[in-house]
C-alpha cells in the first residue's frame, strides 16, 4: 500500500500544512503496517489473517488551544479531503474551548530516516518451514511477519521515519499432561536452521515437564527468575511505575524511591536504552529521547519518564518521553551470576521461566501479584527435581530488586514486543535473570 | 458502490466470501484539575474479506474500498486459504456461516452529532470542581467518551446484516494524598452502555463526583483491611469483574479447545463438564444475553451472522453451555452462543463474551448484611489477576467496610481477596434481589493472537460469599 512509503506521508502533509493559518500548527503521526498473522494451535493453522492498515494521529494547535483527531490513511486524495474537513471542524470546536496552559507546541526536532528492510522469504515459505518441522509437536501461538512503520512530521519542518520488516513466532509447546514451555523466535533475517534449533531446544526442555508436578505450599522461597520472567516484571513499571506524571498525580508505584525514603539494591540499575534498536527514539510528537536515560542507578532514583506536557505542568525537565510515559526500550544491567552457576547458587528453591497476568496489588508499597506459568521447576541442592503446580505470588519491587536481590546473571536476553492490540508493536526489553533470596507465594 | 455491489465485483474461486465493513466514529473530552486535558475524535473505517475454500477459512483486511483493492484483498485471502489448507486445524463447511438478514440499532437517542466539546468541557470542569473539597485531593479527573460503530456484513450466501451501536460513558476519579498515603476512588470504568449523550445528568454526576472525593479523603484515615478468612459481600461493581474473569473467560470454548493457550490461556473447564460440573452453589444462575436493551454488548447477530439469543450458561449452579461460536461448537460438538466477534474490521472474529449476567436472587441487601457476623463489604475494582486456567485469582477493591454483627462499621482501606474459581462460587451464600441489581459494561476485554480488545456487558446483584480469604495492603 502506498501509505507505507515515506513519500506518501510527505506529499499528504505538505498539502495539509498549506491549509494552515498563521496562528496554526500541526503534528502528524503515522502508524502503518502490512502484516500476516497466523494463529496456530496443535501445530496447525487456526486462523490466517492478512492486514494492511495505516492511520494518522493529527495534533492541531491554534493559538494556545489544541485538539487531536485520528483518521485512516490510504495515500490517496480522499485522505486530504477528510483531513481538511477535520481541521475545519477543529477550528469550530476550538471557539468554545479554553486555552491549554500546558500546551506543547510543535518544534523542529530534526529529520531522520531509518529503514531496516531485510529481505524475508515469502510468508508461505516461512509458514511451511515452521509447520512442516513442528508437525510432531503440540504447538500453539502466532506467527507474524511484515512491515511496520512509525513516523511523525510537523508543520515546522521536523520529520522522522522508522520502518522495519520483521517476523516472530511466539509459541509454546505442550506435552500430554498439558504442561508447557514457551519460546520466541524472532528477527529481521530468516534462518531456517536457527528456527529448527529453537524448536528443538523447546522440545528438549518440554521433556523436563513430563515429571509429576510438585505442589508447593504457600510461603517464601529462594527463587531464580529467568530473563523472560524479569521482562514480565518490568512490564508492570509501565503502569505508573516510572511515569513522572503519575507520581505527581499520586498514582505512581515507586513514590518512596522517588522521595528518597527507600532504596533498592546497589546491584539494580534500570535504563531506557534506545541502542537496542528495536524502537524509534522519537515519540508521537517527534521529540527525540536521549539515547540512554538512567531511571534507577545502583538502587537509587535517577529519573522518571517525563513527557513535555508533564514537564510544562509541573515545571520539571522533559526527557522526551511518550505521552503515556511508559517504557519503550528498557534495559536492566547485568550482574555476576554465570549461566552454569544458576542452579548451584539457587540451591533449593524455585526456577521460574515465565510469569503471567501481573498487576499491582498495592501501589503504595510497590507490591505486585501474578502467577507462575510455563516451565517452572522445583530445585533441590542445585538439581532440577520436578515441574511445579502454578503458584500465585504477591511481592514488593522493593524486596525483589532490593533486600532480597542476591545477584543478576552476567548475561541478558532481548525480548522483542509481540503485542498487537490495534497495531503491531515495536520495541522490546533486555533483561538478565535474577536470583532472589525471599519471594512470597500466597496461593 | 454499496457493499453488496462490491461483493459482486470480487472475482475469485471460493466456496464462500463475506465482507464485513466497520466504521467507528468516536469523540472524547477529558478534564483534570479544572484544566482541559484533551479533546479529540477518531474515524476508523475498513473492510474484512473472508473466504472459505475447501473448508479452510482465511482473511484479508484493508482500509481501502476501491474495487481493485478489495479484489486484491480477496486474492490474498484466497491464496492464504489455499496455502493454509494442508495445515488447517479443522475444515469447516457452510453450516458455520448461516444465511442471515436483519438490522440492529441501539436505543441511544442522542448520537455523536450531539457531542458538543465546549458544553461537555464546561460540564466536566464543574465535576472536577465538585471534587475540590480539600487540598489533599490532588488529582481530580472527569472524561466523557462516545462511540458510534456501524457495521455491515454481506456474504455470498445472501447474508445481509446492518448494525448500528452508540455507546458512551463518563469516567470520574479522585486521588487523595497525605502523609498517611494515597487513596483513589473511581467511577465509570465499568459503566459503558448503549446510550448516547442523553446519559448526561449533571446533578447526578455532581453528586457522584462529590462522593468520590469525600470517600478518597476518608480512606486516608481508614484502617487497613484485616487479613483473615470471613464473609465477603461484593457490590455489583466488583461482581462485574468477578463474573468476567472467573465465569466469562473460562467458559470461552476457544480457550477450552486450546486455541488461546499461548496468550490468554487455557481453562479449568473440560468439554465433559458441560451438563455436569457444579460450578457454584444452587443460587447461581448465569445467562449469555445480547438481547438486553441498552446493555453494552447487545446485538442482533455476531460477526459471522449467528443470531443472538439468550441462553443459560449456568443454571442452579450447574454448568450448561459455553461461550463459543458455530466453529467452536462444531469442533467440540457442544452447544454454544452467538459470540464470534472481532475488535473491528482489522481482526478475524473469535470466541468472546457479550453480555454475561448473573441473574438476581431473592435476598435484600439488609437481609444479606444482617446474616453476617463478621465480614467485609467491598466495592469497585482496583486490581485483578488470575491464572491462565482461570483458577487462582486475586482481586483488590477501592473501598471496603467492616461488617460486625449484621452492621457496617469501620471503613477499611486497601481491601483484597483471593480464591479459586469453583470453590469460590460454591461458597456463594446469598444472591441479592433486583433492588441490588446493576447493569454494567467494560470496554477493555483483551484476548487473542493477534490481540483484540472488545466491549462486553455484565449485570449482577450484590452477592454474599462465605469463608473467603481477605487481606489488606502494606508489605
Amino acid at each position: 500500500m502506498e501509505a507505507l512509503n515515506s513519500s506518501a506521508l510527505e506529499i499528504f502533509s505538505q498539502k495539509i500544512f498549506n491549509e494552515l493559518l498563521a496562528d496554526e500548527a500541526l503534528t502528524i503521526s503515522l502508524s502503518a503496517e502490512e502484516t500476516l498473522f497466523t494463529r496456530l494451535s496443535k501445530a496447525k493453522v487456526r486462523q490466517i489473517t492478512n492486514l494492511i492498515q495505516a492511520f494518522l494521529d493529527l495534533t492541531f494547535v491554534k493559538g494556545n488551544k489544541t485538539l487531536s483527531f485520528t483518521i485512516p490513511f490510504r495515500g490517496v486524495e480522499e485522505d486530504v479531503i477528510l483531513a481538511v474537513k477535520k481541521i475545519r471542524e477543529s477550528r469550530t470546536w476550538m471557539e468554545k474551548l479554553p486555552e491549554d496552559p500546558y500546551l506543547v507546541r510543535p518544534a523542529f526536532y530534526g529529520v531522520t530516516k531509518e529503514e531496516n528492510l531485510h529481505s524475508l522469504p515469502k510468508n508461505e515459505e516461512m509458514l511451511n518451514g515452521i509447520l512442516d518441522y513442528a508437525n510432531h509437536v503440540d504447538l500453539a501461538g502466532v506467527f507474524s511477519s511484515g512491515d511496520v512503520v512509525r513516523a511523525t512530521i510537523n508543520s515546522v519542518g521536523q520529520f522522522h521515519w522508522f520502518k522495519t520488516r520483521n517476523f516472530y513466532l511466539d509459541y509454546s509447546l505442550y506435552n500430554e499432561k498439558q504442561k508447557a514451555v514457551k519460546s520466541l523466535f524472532a528477527g529481521n533475517e530468516w534462518d531456517a536452521n536457527a528456527l529448527r534449533v529453537n524448536l528443538k531446544e523447546s522440545e528438549d526442555k518440554l521433556k523436563m515437564m513430563d515429571r509429576e508436578s510438585k505442589k508447593i505450599e504457600r510461603g517464601s522461597y529462594r527463587v531464580y527468575l529467568a530473563p523472560s520472567a524479569v521482562s514480565e516484571l518490568l512490564g508492570t513499571l509501565s503502569w505508573g511505575g516510572v511515569s513522572m506524571g503519575e507520581h505527581k498525580r499520586g498514582n505512581g508505584s515507586l513514590r518512596d524511591l522517588w522521595e528518597g525514603k527507600k532504596k533498592m539494591s546497589p546491584k539494580f540499575s534500570l535504563t531506557e536504552d534506545f541502542s537496542l534498536g528495536m524502537s524509534p527514539r522519537f515519540n508521537e510528537k517527534g521529540e527525540v529521547s536521549p539515547s540512554v536515560l538512567p531511571l534507577i542507578e545502583k538502587g537509587e532514583f535517577k529519573n522518571f519518564l517525563t513527557s513535555t506536557r508533564t514537564a510544562n505542568e509541573y515545571k520539571v525537565e522533559s526527557n522526551m518521553a511518550a505521552d503515556w510515559e511508559g517504557l519503550r526500550s528498557p534495559v536492566i544491567a547485568t550482574g555476576t551470576l554465570a549461566r552454569d552457576q544458576i542452579l548451584k547458587e539457587l540451591g533449593t528453591g524455585l526456577y521460574l521461566s515465565d510469569l503471567h497476568y501481573l498487576n499491582w496489588s498495592d501501589r503504595e508499597t510497590a507490591r505486585l501479584t501474578g502467577m507462575t506459568r510455563y516451565a517452572c521447576f522445583w530445585v533441590e541442592n542445585g538439581e532440577i527435581k520436578s515441574p511445579i503446580q502454578d503458584l500465585r505470588f504477591d511481592e514488593s519491587y522493593y524486596n525483589l530488586f532490593g533486600d532480597s536481590l542476591v545477584d543478576l546473571t552476567n548475561f541478558a536476553e532481548i525480548s522483542p514486543s509481540t503485542g498487537s492490540y490495534f497495531q503491531r508493536d515495536v520495541g522490546g526489553t533486555k533483561t538478565p535473570g535474577i536470583l532472589v533470596s525471599d519471594f512470597k507465594f500466597t496461593l | 458502490m454499496n457493499l453488496k455491489q462490491l461483493l459482486s465485483t470480487i472475482k475469485i474461486e471460493a466456496d464462500y466470501i463475506s465482507l464485513r465493513e466497520v466504521k467507528t466514529t468516536s469523540s472524547y473530552v477529558s478534564v483534570r484539575n479544572e484544566v482541559l486535558e484533551g479533546v479529540g475524535s477518531l474515524i476508523d473505517h475498513g473492510l474484512m474479506v473472508e473466504v472459505m475454500i475447501k473448508g479452510q477459512l482465511a482473511y484479508a483486511a484493508t482500509n481501502s474500498f476501491m474495487p481493485s483493492d478489495v479484489q486484491k484483498a480477496a486474492e490474498v485471502a484466497r491464496d492464504s486459504a489455499l496455502a493454509a489448507h494442508r495445515f488447517g486445524l479443522y475444515h469447516f463447511n457452510e453450516n458455520v456461516r448461516p444465511k442471515i438478514v436483519g438490522e440492529y440499532k441501539s436505543p441511544a437517542t442522542k448520537g455523536i452529532e450531539h457531542f458538543h466539546p465546549g458544553d461537555l468541557t464546561d460540564l466536566l470542569m464543574s465535576l472536577t470542581t465538585a471534587m475540590k473539597i480539600h487540598d489533599h485531593v490532588i488529582s481530580r479527573s472527569a472524561s466523557y467518551t462516545i462511540a458510534e460503530i456501524d457495521s455491515h456484513f454481506v456474504a455470498t450466501n445472501g447474508s445481509d446484516v446492518k448494525q448500528s451501536i452508540v455507546r458512551s460513558n463518563i469516567g470520574l476519579s479522585a486521588t487523595a494524598t497525605s502523609e498517611k498515603g494515597t487513596q483513589k476512588r473511581t467511577y465509570g470504568d465499568d459503566k459503558s452502555a448503549q446510550v448516547g449523550v442523553e446519559l448526561i445528568d449533571k446533578n447526578k454526576f455532581l453528586s457522584v463526583a462529590n462522593k468520590l472525593a469525600t470517600e478518597a479523603l476518608m480512606l486516608l484515615e481508614a484502617e487497613e483491611c484485616p487479613s483473615e478468612t470471613m464473609d465477603l459481600l461484593l457490590a455489583p461493581d466488583q461482581m462485574f469483574l468477578q463474573i468476567h474473569e472467573s465465569i466469562g473467560h473460562p467458559l470461552e470454548l476457544d480457550r477450552i479447545l486450546g486455541d488461546e493457550r499461548n496468550y490468554a490461556g487455557w481453562s479449568f473447564v473440560k468439554p465433559s463438564d458441560f451438563g455436569n460440573l457444579r460450578y457454584g452453589s444452587s443460587l447461581m444462575n448465569v445467562t449469555f444475553d445480547p438481547t438486553v436493551i441498552g446493555q453494552n454488548a447487545s446485538y442482533f447477530a455476531d460477526d459471522i451472522g449467528a443470531v443472538a439469543t439468550r441462553e443459560y450458561l449456568i443454571r442452579d449452579g450447574i454448568l450448561e453451555r459455553g461461550l463459543g461460536s458455530l466453529e467452536s461448537q462444531k469442533r467440540l460438538n457442544l452447544p454454544g452462543v452467538s459470540s464470534q466477534r472481532a475488535t473491528s474490521w482489522n481482526r478475524a472474529p473469535i470466541d468472546r463474551m457479550a453480555n454475561v449476567n448473573l441473574e438476581a436472587g431473592s435476598s435484600s441487601f439488609d437481609q444479606m448484611l444482617g446474616s453476617i457476623e463478621r465480614g467485609v463489604f467491598m466495592q469497585t475494582t482496583r486490581s485483578w489477576s488470575i491464572d491462565d486456567y482461570r483458577n487462582k485469582f486475586q482481586f483488590g477493591c477501592e473501598h471496603a467496610q467492616l461488617i460486625e454483627n449484621g452492621k457496617l462499621t469501620k471503613l477499611l482501606k486497601n481491601p483484597n481477596y483471593r480464591g479459586i474459581t469453583a470453590p469460590f462460587w460454591n461458597q456463594l451464600k446469598m444472591v441479592g434481589d433486583i433492588s441490588t441489581f446493576e447493569v454494567g459494561g467494560l470496554t477493555n476485554c483483551g484476548k487473542g493472537e493477534p490481540n483484540q480488545v472488545i466491549f462486553v456487558g455484565h449485570a449482577s446483584p450484590a452477592c454474599l460469599f462465605s469463608n473467603i480469604e481477605v487481606f489488606g495492603g502494606g508489605k
